[in-house]
């Protein structure tokens, strides 16, 4: 063996470093070694090449070569001396040469994942390699494996050992790291066992990665498995096992049955080294002047020197500029210490218990009737909402009773996570929403506050008070959670306790300037920033730094932070480290002339204390309790359940749900059930299931739901053509002559054109399948109309299903690109059409799949710039016709053509002409039959309009004249589609508030001219459909038209507003500014849910459902009051006319005049002032009206449209 | 309530006789509504869309440019500066751009609006917090210029993103305006414009946009191959000087360009190591930036040793050009004029035909004017792209209906690039999240790819951080492209008998392809092939054989020439004839004054007058 150009392949990951040293000529691997780096590259690298030259003594010092690879490699290539080499390269490489039968490497590692590909060339040239990553949004795979490993408790090995077992899987948001852990927090709060969290973990990850990841294509044999996870987590590589073969199934992919699973897909031996062996192949390719190493001095040198004096350009200021203002801002933010308070032997201490369940923590307070804190207990919660409590409130008995004395419980109050399930199992007093009961705290400690922001470890909250209580809110999205957790994660990771975090990041003197954005994003900036050099303390204090970027520019929104007033309280557990709230701090008083900035002083109890003061209320009002006494819940004995037994059969999507029965000690038993999706699995029997049924109905009869019924009404057959003229009647009709100058029209007379009785026949036949997405939510009446008035029958027009997760598993793994929900779920509807409504064999074949480009959709809002429809909506059929045809034509070889025409419902004529060139040939229509069934398209389109639009305007009168609310949900029409807006407007509905839709609101001028008149007064607008005064840029269709409904929602007085948006929508991210300050300036009441996506945030609508219900409350009673009021000044303006036409009547009597219109007027306002003394009873009520559950005074206004009652299903 | 009165003598009852009780219950009811708190809701209105700049304030008011190359930016200020105005070009947006864009710009954006608009914040900012400007001085004395909007995608939003970030940042009331890519320069609203759309504006305009559109590729072509490193920047930054005076002073651009040449002449370079071609492709602004917006994604390339074919301005005006063109001819013989934003409404009998002339003698106007930069510039044997070609070559993927960022073209190009040899590797860049980029042209390009096996394509966003991410996907395809190259010049060297030495041997008997502006025709997708293939083919043959060569080459073109010729002349009579049938009805339908009519609307098409030129510019 020569020596004398021995190849170093040096692979730095995110968490490890691998070495290998090659033999040139026969590739052996000669000495190999994996560690873990700790963010030590520099330093882990320096160890492995010390260790590497003193294995090779012989090997002369200048004749080394060294290859590097991975993504923490690129600042050690100038001081080894070696050349970078790309991963995906240095892997691909390592597999060719050791598995020249491999077809696909599937790699995951602690940030990135990357799938390689190679495909076979037809002309028997050599294979090419097919790569992709993740992209920003998917990365850190490996991380958050690690991540969930410490949330749900997992002992050393019990990962290593657990095998893969699909029988109990759960809902897991595997698209990005933070999604994920949000659901697993709520698993492990639903006490799901950790081997069936990890296992959905897996599944979810290795879904994901098939479904986007693969851009499509199928995955061949034979697979091989790299990486970290892929190689220590059998679960993980089990999972792949199962779900690749299932997808070669689908897609009738031919592999080699008689070949055992683990020669298919498998994990080599030493996995781990491939990327840094492939690096060595890849360098002996390479010029030999490539990568000669510098020897380990030059990258000692950098270690202790280089990396540092690079970093001064590129860093920001640091927390403090000295020492000084670093013990100025302690003494002045210092959480003071807690003392418990002391008790006398036999004191009986009367006191109400707060306790918050938070996510990652768990705390509890005891408060006296005079609103002391008598004690704290914390603890991290460890997954068992029951047994934190327990825990909790022995912590809390034990602080009394050791001093002697005893603790007599006047009430229980909940707040977090954990309210819903002591609030069964316990009878807590109060179950309040997080939201509140932070507001009630930090008003209790600070009085007139202006905005509360409070971080905990998941969630971000800011509350806008007016008045002592919620104006308005802003909650942190699945984007933008985590924040807190994060700080923590990052003292972990260097060591650190948590609670030296703020001791260390204020030594640094410079910081790196994190982007500010979600908690993945951010931990891919500590990898780069920390391969750059930064040492810890500067890492925390830039982390520290962009803390308040995230706060007030992610998740409020508003830069303007001196318009939210002066006073600010921070609270929440992340305001005990001072690093955070100096920078906080720092922000706010930038941008606040005179802001008083305050830390609340019990800061990571404010929740528990809010919920305890909020009990102490109660108690004072009722002076009893139903609590079960702390000794009941002590002794409180629990099972928790969670298997086959418990899963809703009651719908498609199976929950799994978990049951906790809890005994109390005086033999009464509960149930709290959790991790159902919907209402139906909060029961157990049938019986109860249909009860609850009828009940919703009852609601929903009450508190209609446009929103759901548009989403119903726009597939069904509502509306029946007129018949097609006969053959040969008379048709006005025009002549188009094209010269070369001119394009000439003249209206003529002609016979109408029909097809051959043949044609109508072979029409009976035919079946036409449709998506039920998109835009066909504002346009499938006109097409299933047009189908039906040229003979297809109307059980023969199909949609596919709404959204449901079963569709979404099934079918969600065709796309090659990761857009919205909306148009990624587009995949799972062709491929239902395909697999499901197509069904030749009981004589329901598809013929034809109608998908349409529609560039133009109709919109109501007059004199814009265009109704253009958003580019990927638009463009969705055609990539969806490059996933179904990529390597096999899903729709030639079923039988069915895919038809995707592009049309523009801006521009009749030419849509016209459009239709007849599509369908002419397809179903053998005549042009005059094609222009018929046009017309009668556009027909049922108006018909759904003017439905929808009669029902919205008997809501919105009753509603006014109720002083009642009615929620308008600003969304895309696609939004009504319940698989796609997760049920949320239902929420409302079962609160008791009607749902809107846009569509629904009336467009009447007439009727829209009142609340617009003072706009159209001053020449604003020239029409109340118009959105000029506040958006120019209006393009967008659907964007127009939940702009113009902000402006609607804005001027008239009972309709609040549900916000919502798909994440990632780039049409309306440039309106979440505009919607926000119009229904802010008119202080009218909003939510909005932004960030939309396959998963359902089930605990983040919670809250912000709870927290809106709470301000829509508010809401309803200012209405109330303000209706008062206005009678009030109607009955005095009323009394101050009668007076003045007296006076003016006495006037001319004294002057011998006489009016005789004027006595009638004195008559008539005299008996309608006298009238309010004594009111009339109210009028009997006239039919078609919409009653809505509760009513004031019995007024409910007549509508002039006929309404049909609206169903409940 | 009410009150007892008393009645006085008639004379001081006078005025009460003319009690205004309406009058009186106003003011009543206004008070009551007071007392009671009865107040109106507020409601909010946009006033920063209506901001005007009247010409009286022309002499008081610096516009603020830029978006575009560096070298786009410099050219249209100084062209603007010789028209009359005072121009300042904001410099490329940078990182600290980025983070003011987010600062104040609306969540979810992508990363050109948060950049452009980040810019000018942090431009103006600078005026305010470093230079001291008051606030009243900034929004008087700056107005902000910028391309207007195509509608679909967010980037037909942008303006809503400036009014937000500019009011938030402190500066409501500064005014934006928008360069709209079709129907000329208007404000974001209202008509009224202190800037003059007159011909020497927009002749200015597409003299800065030309000659910096022939520079960048110059620098492009030259750069990879220079002996010594930079080079090629120094005769750049030169020749952008001597462009700029000219542009400014109002002397020949043509004139500057032909020093350019000469100073980017003289760069010394060797082609004859072979470089991976990589056309950049994707979204507008994310591929035309030369700052952080993309990483400077174009000298990444080229340290990594590739040579970049950028898309040129002009390809992005010919797009424009088509797509009024194209949606012209869609809906010329529709039964009815339709409105909408692409419906002919109101254009007439003769507005298709006017428009569809206008906009062919527009593409060729263009076409002819870059060529002339171009050969001034050295800038030979360049090629336009074909936008019906690109069209065609994407519609069976990609529908050509569909709009937003590059439409169709992004398809289009790669599968040209592919069957066509135009480059080693196709790199799509595109901002995060890119609506007609990411999420459409992406979807169609992975069935391209599988269409077309061999094709190196790499889809890459950018996202304002993470660079070594970014970086590491492009060298991911970039490693194989220079595979690729590498075997292609070795595949060229074989096929002509040569090897390296040989090959230098050849170049050293024929120096002008060693020139830095000489251009091999194409023959492969890299450089190195041309230039393999030309330099075998000079070796093979005497000058006299070329001459001969070339002769046959021209008497087979004319031949054909003819030979077509002969084929359209009954075509050429027929459309005689036609025309002349059509105008004779046109007399008869329009009346004996017909002719003259249409003797004026001919003229009026020639001329290129009215609304369309502009239109289709």
């Amino acid at each position: 063996m020569s020596e004398s150009d021995l190849v170093i392949g040096l692979d730095v990951g995110s968490t490890t470093v691998k070495a290998v040293v090659v033999e040139p000529d026969s590739l052996n691997v000669v000495w190999h070694d994996y560690q873990r780096h700790h963010t030590q590259q520099p330093e882990k690298t320096l160890e492995l090449l010390e260790a590497i030259l003193a294995a090779f003594p012989q090997q002369p010092a200048d004749r080394w070569r060294i290859f590097l690879t991975g993504s923490g490699s690129g600042p050690l290539v100038e001081p080894t001396g070696g050349k970078f080499v790309q991963e995906v390269n240095a892997v691909t490489l390592a597999v060719e040469r050791k598995h020249p039968d491999v077809m696909s490497v599937i790699e995951l590692g602690g940030q990135d994942a990357k799938i390689i590909m190679f495909k076979e060339d037809a002309n028997g040239g050599p294979k090419t390699a097919l790569a992709s990553m993740n992209d920003k949004c998917a990365s850190g795979t490996g991380a958050t494996i690690d991540k969930c490993m410490i949330k749900v408790g997992a002992e050393p090995g019990f990962a290593t050992s657990l095998h893969f077992d699909d029988s109990k899987l759960h809902h897991v948001a595997a698209k990005c790291g933070v999604f994920a852990e949000t659901d697993i927090v709520n698993l492990v709060k639903a006490g799901i066992p950790k081997a069936e969290v990890l296992n959905s973990l897996a599944d979810a990850i290795v879904l994901q990665n098939l479904s986007v990841l693969t851009r499509g294509n199928t995955l061949k044999a034979k697979v091989l498995l790299l990486g970290g996870p892929n190689t220590y987590l059998p679960f993980l590589k089990e999972c792949w096992q199962k779900r690749i073969p299932e997808t070669w199934r689908d897609r009738g992919y031919d592999f080699p049955n008689d070949v055992p699973i683990d020669e298919l897909i498998f994990v080599p031996d030493q996995s781990e080294l491939y990327a840094a062996f492939g690096a060595a192949a890849y360098g002996l390719g390479e010029d030999a002047t490539a990568g000669r190493f510098a020897g380990a001095d030059r990258l000692r040198e950098f270690i202790q020197n280089g990396r540092r004096s690079r970093l001064g350009e590129q860093a920001g200021p640091p927390l403090s500029t000295n020492g000084d203002e670093t013990q100025a801002f302690i003494d002045a933010y210092r959480v003071p210490r807690f003392e418990p308070a002391r008790f006398s032997p036999g004191q009986v201490v009367r006191a109400v218990i707060g306790l918050d369940g938070g996510s990652t923590s768990s705390k509890a307070v005891l408060v006296d009737e005079q609103g002391t804190i008598l004690a704290k207990a914390y603890q991290l919660s460890k997954g068992n909402p029951i047994q934190d409590a327990k825990e909790l409130v022995a912590a809390l008995e034990e602080g009394v009773t050791s001093q002697g004395a005893t603790l007599h419980c006047l009430g229980f109050g909940a707040t977090g996570y954990a309210a819903d399930v002591l609030d069964e199992c316990v009878l807590a007093d109060v179950n309040v929403v997080e939201t509140v009961a932070h507001m009630i705290s930090a008003v209790h400690y600070f009085g007139d506050v202006d905005v509360i922001c409070d971080i905990g470890g998941q969630d971000i909250k800011v509350l806008f008070m007016k008045n002592g209580d919620i104006q308005n809110f802003k909650l942190s999205n699945s984007c933008s959670a985590g924040n807190g957790m994060l700080l923590q994660a990052m003292a972990d990771q260097f060591g650190l306790p948590v609670t030296e975090y703020a001791e260390t990041a204020f030594k640094a003197e410079l910081a790196p300037k994190f982007s500010y954005g979600c908690a993945v994003f951010l931990d891919t900036d500590r990898v780069n920033f920390q391969k750059e050099g930064f040492q810890k303390e500067e890492l925390l204090a830039g982390l520290a730094q962009v803390l308040p970027k995230n706060v007030w520019q992610y998740v409020v929104q508003i830069p303007r932070l001196a318009s939210l007033g002066r006073k600010f309280v921070l609270q929440g557990g992340t305001q005990y480290n001072l690093a955070a709230v100096k920078a906080q701090v720092d922000y706010i008083k930038q941008r606040v002339p005179g802001a008083e900035v305050y830390v609340h002083p019990h800061t990571g109890e404010a929740g528990a204390i809010g919920a305890a003061m909020e009990t102490l209320r109660r108690f004072e009002r009722s002076g009893s309790s139903r609590f079960i006494g702390v000794s009941g819940l002590l002794a409180l004995e629990y099972t928790t359940k969670n298997d086959e037994e418990t899963v809703c059969h009651f719908c498609a999507n199976e929950c799994k749900r978990s049951f906790i029965d809890a005994r109390r000690p005086d033999g009464s038993t509960s149930r709290y059930i959790s991790g159902f999706s919907c209402e139906k699995g909060t029961v157990e029997s049938k019986d109860a299931m249909l009860a609850l049924v009828a009940e919703r109905k009852k609601i929903a009869a009450a508190h209609p739901n446009l929103v759901e019924y548009e989403a119903r009404r726009a597939f069904q057959h509502f509306y029946e053509p007129t018949p097609m003229p006969a053959h040969g009647s008379p048709l006005t009709d025009v002549r188009v002559e094209r010269g070369l100058f001119r394009v000439k029209r003249r209206t003529i007379t002609r016979p109408f054109q029909r097809s051959s009785d043949e044609s109508w026949k072979r029409r009976r036949q035919m079946r036409i399948g449709m998506p039920r997405v998109l835009n066909m939510y504002s346009t499938a009446p006109f097409f299933r109309t047009y189908f039906e008035a040229l003979g297809i029958p109307k059980q023969s027009v199909v949609f596919s299903e709404p959204t449901n997760e079963e569709m979404w598993v099934e079918g969600g793994k065709y796309g090659s690109v990761d857009p919205c929900f909306p148009s990624k779920s587009v995949q799972a509807h062709i491929h239902n059409l395909l697999f499901r409504k197509h069904d030749p064999e009981q004589g329901r074949g598809l013929t034809h799949i109608f998908f349409p480009i529609l560039t133009h959709v109709p919109g109501f809002v007059k004199d814009t710039m265009d109704h253009a429809s958003c580019p990927i909506v638009a463009g969705t059929p055609n990539v969806m016709k490059a996933a179904f045809t990529k390597e096999v034509d899903f729709f030639a070889q079923r039988g069915i053509e895919y038809v995707d025409p592009a049309l523009s419902f801006a521009e009749p004529t030419l849509l016209m002409k459009r239709m007849f060139e599509t369908f002419g040939p397809r179903l053998g229509v005549t042009e005059d039959e094609s222009d018929h069934a046009c017309r009668q398209g556009a027909a049922a389109l108006e018909a759904f309009e003017a439905d929808l639009q009669a029902k919205g305007l008997a809501i919105l009168e009753t509603v006014e004249h109720e002083d009642r609310i009615a929620i308008l949900v600003l969304n895309r029409p696609y939004h009504a589609d319940p698989g796609l807006n997760h049920g949320i407007p239902e929420e409302f509905q079962v609160l008791g508030y009607p749902i809107l839709s846009i569509r629904s609101i009336p467009k009447d001028p007439k009727w829209l001219a009142r609340f617009f008149a003072k706009d159209l007064a001053d020449g604003r607008m020239k029409h109340p459909l118009e959105l000029n005064h506040v958006w120019p840029e209006n393009y967008s269709a659907n964007s127009s038209q939940k702009v113009w409904a902000a402006t609607f929602a804005s001027r008239h007085p009972n309709v609040a507003v549900l916000d919502l948006s798909s994440f990632k929508c780039g049409h309306d991210a440039p309106t979440y500014g505009l919607v926000d300050t119009i229904l802010q300036t008119s202080k009218t009441p909003a939510a909005a849910l932004h960030d939309l996506d396959a998963n359902k945030p089930g605990g983040s609508i919670k809250i912000r459902v709870r927290t809106y219900a709470h301000s829509l409350r508010l809401h309803q009673e200012r209405l109330e009051d303000v209706s008062a009021r206005r009678r009030e000044l109607e009955r005095a303006v009323d009394e101050k006319r009668l007076e003045l036409l007296e006076l003016k009547q006495a006037q001319l009597q004294a002057a011998r005049r006489a009016d005789p219109s004027l006595r009638r007027e004195i008559e008539e306002l005299g008996a309608k002032v006298r009238a309010y003394a004594s009111p009339p009873l109210p009028a009997e009520l006239p039919k078609n009206v919409v009653r809505l559950g509760k009513k004031q005074d019995g007024r409910v206004v007549p509508v002039d449209a006929p309404i049909s009652a609206i169903p409940a299903e | 309530m009410t009150q007892s009165i008393e009645f006085e003598p008639p004379k001081k009852r006078l005025p009460l006789a003319d009690l205004d009780v309406d009058a009186e219950l106003r003011r009543f009811e206004a008070e009551e509504s007071a007392r009671l708190g009865l107040t109106e809701r507020e409601r909010w209105v946009e006033d920063m869309a209506n901001l005007s700049f009247t010409r009286a304030q022309r002499s008081q008011v610096t516009l603020l440019v830029g978006g575009l190359t560096m070298a786009h930016d410099l050219f249209v200020e100084a062209s603007l500066k010789h028209v009359g105005y005072s121009v300042l070009a904001l410099d490329a947006p940078d990182n600290e751009a980025l983070r003011l864009g987010k600062e104040f710009g609306n969540r979810g954006q992508c990363n050109p609006t948060y950049f452009t608009v980040g810019n000018l914040v942090k431009f103006l900012t600078h005026l305010r917090d470093t230079k001291g400007m008051s606030t009243r001085q900034i929004i008087e004395g700056y107005v902000f210029v910028t391309a207007g909007a195509c509608g679909p995608c967010r980037f037909g939003m942008y303006v809503t993103e400036y009014r937000k970030a500019l009011r938030d940042a402190g500066f409501e009331g500064f005014r934006v305006m928008l360069f709209k890519q079709q129907g000329g320069l208007s404000q974001a609203t209202g008509e009224e414009s202190g800037l003059e759309l007159n011909p020497e504006f927009f002749l200015a305009l597409v003299k800065a946009l030309l000659a910096g559109d022939v520079l960048n590729a110059l620098g492009y072509r030259i750069r990879p191959y220079e002996l010594e490193a930079g080079a090629t920047d120094r005769a750049l930054e030169q020749s952008k000087r001597i462009c700029y005076d000219a542009l400014a002073h109002g002397k020949s651009i043509l004139w500057a360009l032909g020093r350019a040449r000469r100073l980017l002449g003289a760069v010394a370079v060797d082609r004859t190591r072979p470089k991976p071609r990589v056309a950049i492709i994707g979204e507008f602004w994310a591929m035309t930036t030369e700052g952080d917006g993309n990483y400077q994604l174009q000298r990444f390339l080229e340290r990594e040793g590739a040579e970049v074919d950028i898309q040129l301005v002009t390809a992005w005006l010919l797009y424009n050009i088509w797509e009024v063109s194209w949606d012209t001819e869609n809906r010329a013989e529709l039964r009815a004029e339709d409105g909408g934003r692409f419906g002919l409404d109101g254009l007439g009998e003769y507005g298709a035909a006017r428009r569809k002339l206008m906009l062919w003698a527009a593409d060729r106007a263009l076409r002819v004017v870059f060529h002339t930069y171009a050969w001034c510039g050295g800038l030979y044997d360049y090629h336009l792209p074909d936008m019906k070609e690109v069209a065609d070559a994407a519609m069976p993927h990609y529908d050509n209906d569909l709009r937003g960022g590059e439409g169709h073209m992004e398809v289009g190009k790669l599968i040209l690039n592919v069957m066509k040899q135009k480059a080693t590797m196709t790199l799509s860049v595109k901002p995060f999240g890119c609506m007609p980029s990411s999420s459409v042209s992406d979807g169609v390009q992975s069935l391209v790819t599988e269409r077309f096996p061999g094709t190196i394509y790499c889809a890459v966003e950018t996202s304002g951080d993470g660079a070594v991410n970014f970086y590491s996907r492009v060298q991911m395809y970039l490693f194989k492209a220079r595979q690729a190259a590498e075997a292609e010049a070795q595949a060229a060297l074989a096929a002509n008998g040569l090897d390296a030495e040989r090959l230098g041997a050849a170049l050293d008997r024929h120096p002008r392809l060693r020139r830095a502006l000489s251009r091999a025709p194409h023959s492969g997708a890299c450089t190195t092939t041309d230039l393999i293939y030309q330099a075998a083919e000079l070796e093979r043959t005497t000058r006299a054989q070329r001459a001969l060569g070339t002769a046959v080459r021209l008497a087979r073109g004319t031949r054909k020439a003819l030979l077509r010729a002969g084929k359209t002349l009954p075509w050429m009579v027929s459309l005689a004839a036609k025309a002349t049938v059509e105008l004779g009805e046109i007399a008869r339908d329009e009346g004996p004054s017909a002719l003259q009519k249409t003797k004026g609307r001919l003229l009026a098409v020639a001329f290129g007058l009215g609304s369309d030129a502009r239109a289709a510019a």
